[in-house]
């Protein structure tokens, strides 16, 4: 039996918490009960978005976020996840051609709007110079964090923040590599740069 | 399969550049969460909030209502597990925690309850949820608290006395402690699991071992080995944590069972520090003794690391101690201390990486006693001519040229002797070097190559390649014993189903698929030999040696004339495929000689007085690897390994609460590993001579010598520029300040 409750039976149920802890045991044993019987519905929401300059007119649970969108719901899986928590840059795509941490975005965010992933990044048959760049370079090890890394690298050169190593360093330590492979990233980016 | 399922036929890859290098830019390769599967679900781990007890009970009821879930996992609740039917078969299946198969609680985030729903979505929510009682008992996490009770015992046989360098003039004594590190690659555990038949199972899994997880599960589930497929293609790396098997596999595999679906697992970063393993935090003392002439007369090494309530975790710190220097006089003692917490696994360098601080930084403050160059002090005493725990002579042993190269690379001349000399308002210069060394390994391996009539080979192996760059070298090392041209060498590796290998890990991955690829490149020749022999006889009785492929066909050493091309061979015999397989591996080799790769690390850094930051200037590090099959890719790793050791010496500490049980700063912003600015450009190389004797390539592994060392030489350069010795690692800016 699933319980059917509203979010605004939610906000009222608090407003009554909220009065009744002046009484803290009574209180607490009501937010018990209240809890026990309370678990919300999960909500959809109608979704039209472009990704990779094609047009997806989907409909998305209101939790999802913008990287399990692309992972789970649209298999585009070139969109690491590496954290889930905005802490390490694996996720980075660009939205409207800027970087953007797609765990850190939910879906419903990117509604009307251009998304770019690892997977757009190549002009149909021509790797990206960037993507070639970094095959050059060995700007990578394990895999993982480099469709990050490249978003990143794309947007660390359209920013114009190449101008030296220490530049290059600093505007691309959001993207962690735990292989270590910051000596070819940054030569793949100073290959690339202007 | 795998690399070459999307050909991208458009764009020529670099000579040099890897295998599947274009399938990670592009975003294609498939890690193991990545594949697309019908009709799958997911499931997701809950985790004990009490760090010792055991479960009262559940309420599962709020986690229920959630729409779109399927089932919950819970001791009490789950599908049957032949291996962990009872408390004996439990004991002797070797599996470590007995997930969902317990009510005790060992530790806090142990997995209680696991939530299987229609999305991700359903299951994380519904995940949080879930309650359970406790009935709690006092805990300990705190290693540097709980260790002191511990006593030691005797790790491997004493050398001379104690006695015979008790009064030596120069003497060290000290203690080193080092916080827990975890691997944390980049891409979390995960497992995606299909039962495709009640006794047929498909894995698509992150791990080092496709092999290893295929013989753990067919033991657990009571099925043969062959029924048990592991795809792990691309792995995210490992750095040790993908050398076991791990609770989450079992859990993904049970939760597929329960629900008869597939089912997808995949950690969350603040599980990756409970559930995969990590280097367990330890304390070591040291006594180190010299005479004047800086001979190291003796030492006394002990150590001590932290476990699990459920596993003994032996780190081997001091084996290290026991590898690299001429010491007439040792002693090594060591013991584990139990903690709740989970299992500690091999990480990068296990134990050596460890023990080697403790050592490399004696040594380095011996050397000021001393007033001698730390580096004229280990070329002193570097055992160069034998093993001198074994006593058998090296097969190659090159780190003294290692140190030689590495000191003219950083230009050691300019490294003042005395610290505290090189002083430019707030910021002091300092220069530290320290060695590292392994023993090379080597396990037996198979490979196979599958040849087409066009004269394209498939080069296929198990073994995982983490991001070490084994599909390549396997590619380069199949290019020069066969002759074939790379474009038309595909590499499939990473499946059960292809030749088994071992696990890649402890620097034996090159070193036992190379031996495999060589041998199956000659049978190959050989085969194509004794086809080609129908056609003409000078073909008959051909070795290997004689014989020279192309792209087109089969020609003899000396006489290009004799040249037979695959098409009339593929016709006259009507071939499809010619198909061979080949394993190789250690031999009598390993009782004539030691086996080790080496590596000197070198740090020049600047240290500010006021805000004890530390900033790495310069870091060089030479390898003794053998011969280097895949330039890029092993420099790549050397550099990798460095960025590592930053992270060891300045950053990296896993931070227990002692209050609650448990860790706190549970996620990459609380943990911090080297980003991109913390690490200067890495300066890369190597001896590159052929190790004659170890396998038929001649190289040796490179995965761990990279790191061993590397916090040594940082330690050891801040004391140079600012005369205060820190023995605790990781070396924050609190520790460095008061110079």
């Amino acid at each position: 039996m699933k319980q059917e409750h509203s979010r605004r039976f939610f906000l009222k149920t608090s407003s009554v918490l909220a009065a009744f802890a002046m009484i803290p045991r009574t209180a607490k044993a009501f937010y018990e009960e209240v809890k026990n019987f309370f678990v919300p519905n999960k909500e959809v929401l109608p979704l039209t978005v472009s990704i990779n300059k094609k047009k997806y007119s989907i409909k998305a649970d209101t939790r999802t976020t913008l990287l399990d969108l692309l992972r789970e719901d649209l298999h585009l899986t070139g969109t690491k996840k590496g954290c889930d928590h905005g802490q390490c840059g694996a996720c980075t795509v660009h939205v409207n051609g800027e970087r953007v941490l797609s765990c850190l975005t939910l879906a419903a965010m990117v509604s009307g709007k251009e998304v770019t992933t690892i997977e757009g990044l190549a002009n149909e048959d021509k790797l990206h110079p960037m993507q070639q760049a970094f095959i050059e370079c060995d700007g990578f090890q394990c895999g993982y964090c480099t469709p990050g890394q490249i978003m990143s690298a794309v947007a660390c050169v359209n920013e114009g923040h190449t101008g030296s190593v220490a530049e290059i360093k600093e505007f691309m330590s959001g993207n962690l590599c735990r292989c270590g492979a910051y000596n070819g990233i940054v030569q793949s980016i100073q290959k690339v740069a202007p | 399969m795998g690399f070459f399922d999307e050909p991208y036929d458009f764009v020529a890859p670099p000579d040099d550049g890897r295998v599947e290098g274009i399938y990670k830019v592009t975003g294609k390769g498939k890690y193991s969460a990545e594949y697309k599967v019908d009709n799958i679900c997911y499931a997701v781990m809950v985790g004990s909030t009490v760090a010792a007890g055991s479960i009262k009970s559940f309420n599962l009821s709020n986690a229920k209502q959630v729409a779109g879930v399927l089932d919950i996992i819970t001791h009490q609740h789950k599908p049957v597990v032949p291996g962990l039917a009872d408390e004996a078969k439990i004991a002797s299946a070797r599996f470590g925690l007995p997930v969902f198969h317990t009510d005790k609680i060992y530790f806090k985030g142990q997995p209680i309850a696991l939530v299987i729903a229609e999305t991700l979505e359903d299951a994380t929510y519904a995940a949080s949820l879930v309650e359970a009682q406790y009935d709690t008992e006092s805990f300990a996490v705190d290693f540097d608290k709980a260790q002191a009770a511990v006593a030691l015992t005797a790790t491997g046989k004493e050398r001379g006395t104690m006695d015979a360098w008790s009064n030596a003039p120069f003497k060290v004594e000290a203690e080193y402690n080092i916080k827990a590190e975890v691997h944390h690659p980049m891409e979390m555990h995960a497992t995606i699991a299909e039962w495709t038949a009640t006794d047929k199972l498909k894995l698509y899994d992150k791990n080092q071992g496709v092999n290893n997880v295929q013989r753990t599960f067919a033991r657990l589930f009571a099925i043969p080995e062959k029924n048990i497929e592991v795809i792990s293609e691309y792995v995210g790396g490992g750095f040790g944590s993908g050398l076991r098997i791990w609770p989450h596999a079992l859990a993904a595999i049970m939760a597929a069972k329960q629900v008869n679906r597939p089912v997808k697992l995949m950690l969350t970063r603040p599980q990756m520090f409970y559930s995969v393993g990590y280097r367990p935090a330890s304390w070591q003392k040291v006594q180190l003794g010299a005479n004047a002439e800086g001979k190291l007369l003796g030492i006394l090494h002990q150590s001590k690391n932290g476990t699990s309530k459920y596993e003994n975790f032996n780190e081997g710190i001091t084996r290290v101690t026991r590898l690299i220097y001429n010491f007439e006089n040792l002693k090594t003692e060591a013991a584990v201390v139990a903690l709740n917490l989970s299992t500690p696994t091999w990480m990068r360098g296990p134990g050596d990486c460890t023990g080697d601080f403790a050592v490399e930084s004696a040594i380095d403050e011996i050397s000021y006693q001393l007033k001698m160059d730390p580096v004229a002090l280990r070329l002193k005493n570097i055992a160069t001519e034998k093993n001198p725990e074994t006593g058998l002579p090296w097969s190659t042993n090159f780190l003294n040229e290692c140190i030689a190269k590495g000191a003219a690379m950083i230009n050691w001349q300019d490294r003042k002797p005395l610290p505290m000399q090189d002083i430019n308002g707030d910021w002091s210069t300092g220069y530290g070097m320290a060695v590292g060394m392994w023993n090379a390994g080597r396990g037996n391996a198979s490979a196979a190559i599958e040849m087409k009539k066009d004269g394209s080979i498939t080069v296929q192996t198990a073994m995982t390649d983490i991001g070490t760059g084994t599909g390549t070298s396997m590619q380069n090392i199949a290019h020069d014993v066969t002759g074939i041209s790379k474009t038309k060498i595909k590499i499939e590796l990473g499946n059960s189903n292809l030749p088994a290998a071992p696990s890649q890990g402890g620097s034996n991955g090159l070193s036992s698929i190379s031996g495999a690829v060589v041998a199956v490149s000659n049978l190959l020749k050989q085969k194509l030999a004794e086809y080609a022999a129908t056609e003409n006889e000078v073909y008959k009785n051909a070795k290997p040696t004689d014989i020279l492929l192309s792209d087109t066909g089969i020609s003899f050493q000396t006489a290009n004339n004799q040249f037979v091309s695959y098409t009339s061979i593929w016709d006259k015999s009507k071939l499809t495929v010619l198909e061979v397989e080949a394993s190789s591996g250690p031999g009598a080799e390993r009782q004539q000689y030691s086996f080790c790769s080496s590596a000197a690390h070198f740090c020049k850094l600047k240290v500010n007085r006021k805000t004890g930051k530390v900033k790495i200037e310069k870091m060089v590090a030479v390898a003794d690897g053998g011969k280097i099959v895949s330039e890029k890719a092993a420099a790549n790793q050397m550099s990798g390994a460095a960025v590592g050791g930053i992270g060891m010496a300045l950053l990296e500490e896993m931070t227990t609460d002692e209050r609650l049980g448990g860790l706190v700063g549970d996620d990459l912003a609380g943990y911090h590993f080297a980003v991109n600015a913390d690490a200067p450009i890495i300066d890369v190389a190597f001896i590159g001579k052929p190790d004659p004797n170890i396998n038929p390539t001649g190289s040796k592994g490179l995965g761990e010598v990279g790191i061993i060392g590397v916090a040594a030489a940082i330690s050891n350069a801040i004391y140079n520029a600012t005369g205060k010795r820190l023995r605790d690692l990781p070396i924050t800016p609190d520790k460095v300040l008061g110079w």
